[in-house]
């Protein structure tokens, strides 16, 4: 454990000091789903990691107190000593719980505890935190856990945007449609669409991106088709988005550019006829 | 004599509860149990989908608790087995609208006029969890073959020990010919880690996405290649000794054999 002292305690982007000129806080951006295993963790590592390459500064939170996972996805998980509750219980600095990655210079990770509990962060704690982060990076990346209760209050209240990831399925939509009402009602969320397989939409087999829409009426940020290598990539612990040559790293590299103020084109899809499953628009009604 | 009563935990989310509890408990029902299915996941409801019954809900499991109907009431009967119900979960309120202790009281109510309870629980281990742990004597840890599901379930089979549940194991979404490559944990990883019984592996199968998203359980259907595998779970649920299944595949079947010897 040593030998990697260096690389945990690297320098990281300090916030501008004296008179020089104030920059912006960063965008603190949270990753929610309401529905678990969609790909929130793996969205939030591949934007990060794009993000990153494009020579933004981002930050990489993981707000799954208790089933932290952000740091295998990114293969960090030998290298985090301290977490998001050390910080809030000024038990380590902020420098010395910032994980530099391995792959992309300008990345970091703020990890997760695992032995405590969701409840064990405050609101008004986690809020300071995200704040502090927004001074020195440019985007701070959220991953909210599956859910919609402390952790997902706590995920989301420093937060000032939202990608809601969702797969298209009934019960993902129908959990990612409760949680954009739970969001602040003043932000305009974005939605990613993972895990699509164009051949099974053809059948009729899986809800289109249309038909997801048709409910949640959200802006597309983006599509992810799905591909048996993110398995692969996320055992490795090397996000796909530093693939060139995988059609879902592509996907994540969009996401990216657009996020980063790049006048990217509308994702394109290949889609069946919208409308196949006629018992879908009745399901929202709730109760 | 009191029924069984059954945690479906995870601790990650989208690794199949609310699948495994809808087909283990079509495939208990057509076994001639008499089976409850519980949603605790208040808030982010779906069994309710996943069985087709959606438009059928009057009251639900808050509604219950908070003593406005009785359970008889808000219990929904499944059409194509007459021994399978749900208990569905409120979509409006939030976990904390139940206590740990209520939950108890209501499965060990279900449980008196049931064969099988099964508790479907949220994802997480936050307030959600412990209610649908509160009311189960012994439950299901579902995983899936990667690092991530793997560390929650060990995170929650952890937390069924501290509470001293007994509690067996499904590997649910092995795609053979990744496992054969050397892409994919095998079972005996999985079992190597969280050092837990296996109670069923199931392989990865696309038409899941879509019974889901028709409300039919593919246990009904026995053209569906999972049929079967939720029948042998169910029946090994119920004590029975019956061997693994073995997930063939043509292309890497000598490769596969070895892999799945010791199961």
């Amino acid at each position: 454990m040593e030998a990697i002292e260096t690389e945990i305690t690297a320098p990281v982007p300090e916030a501008p000091v004296g008179d020089q000129p104030v920059a912006p806080l960063g965008r603190a951006i949270v990753i929610t789903s309401g529905k678990g295993g969609v790909g929130k963790t793996t969205t939030t590592a591949n934007v990060g990691a794009a993000l990153a390459a494009l020579g933004k500064r981002v930050v990489l939170v993981d707000a799954d107190v208790g089933l932290r996972n952000l740091d295998i996805v990114l293969g960090l998980e030998a290298r985090v000593k301290y977490h998001v509750l050390d910080v809030i219980e000024n038990k380590a600095e902020l420098d010395d719980a910032l994980v530099r990655d391995k792959n992309v210079d300008s990345l970091y990770l703020l990890a997760a505890a695992q032995t405590r509990e969701k409840e064990d962060v405050s609101t008004e704690a986690m809020i300071g935190l995200i704040e502090q982060l927004r001074a020195r990076f440019e985007f701070v990346l959220i991953d909210c856990p599956a859910g919609i209760e402390t952790g997902f209050r706590n995920a989301i209240a420093g937060a000032g945007h939202a990608i809601v990831v969702c797969t298209p399925e009934v019960s993902a939509v129908r959990d990612a449609d409760r949680v954009v009402g739970l969001l602040p009602h003043d932000w305009k969320p974005e939605l990613v669409v993972n895990r699509l397989r164009p051949a099974l939409v053809r059948k009729g087999k899986m809800l289109s991106v249309e038909d997801v829409d048709a409910i949640l009426r959200l802006p597309l940020l983006g599509v992810i088709p799905d591909e048996p290598g993110i398995i692969i990539a996320t055992n490795k612990g090397r996000p796909i988005a530093l693939d060139e040559h995988s059609p879902v790293g592509a996907a994540y590299r969009q996401i990216a550019s657009r996020l980063a103020g790049n006048d990217v084109p509308p994702p394109t899809v290949k889609v069946a006829e919208p409308g196949f499953f006629s018992k879908f628009g009745s399901l929202f009604g709730g109760r | 004599m009191a029924g069984r009563r059954i945690v479906i935990t995870s601790g990650k989310g989208g690794v199949g509860k609310t699948t495994t509890t809808a087909n283990l408990g079509a495939a208990l029902a057509k076994r001639g149990y008499k089976v409850v299915l519980v949603d605790t996941d208040i808030g982010l409801r779906n069994l309710d989908l996943v069985l087709g019954v959606e438009k059928r809900i009057v009251f639900d499991l808050v509604e219950v608790v908070e003593g406005r109907c009785q359970v008889r009431q808000a219990l929904i009967r499944d059409k194509r087995f007459t021994s399978l119900h749900l208990l569905p979960a409120a979509q409006t309120r939030d976990k904390t609208a139940v206590s740990e202790a209520q939950m108890d009281a209501l499965i060990g109510e279900l449980a008196e006029e049931a064969d099988f309870v099964l508790i479907d629980c949220p994802a997480g281990i936050e307030h959600g969890f412990r209610n649908a742990v509160a009311g189960a004597r012994e439950g299901i840890v579902v995983t899936t073959p990667e690092v991530s599901a793997i560390r929650d379930a060990d995170r929650v089979v952890g937390k069924l020990k501290e509470r001293g549940l007994p509690h067996t194991l499904i590997v649910n979404r092995i795609r053979p010919e990744m496992v054969a490559s050397g892409e994919m944990m095998t079972v005996d990883d999985v079992r190597d880690v969280l050092r837990t019984e296996i109670l069923g592996i199931i392989p990865d199968d696309e038409e899941v996405i879509d019974t889901t998203n028709r409300g039919e359980p593919l246990v009904l259907d026995p053209n569906q290649r999972l049929a079967p595998i939720y029948l042998k779970i169910a029946r090994r649920l119920e004590g029975e000794k019956i061997p693994l299944t073995r997930l063939e595949s043509q292309t890497f079947l000598t490769k596969l054999f070895s892999i799945w010897k010791a199961g």
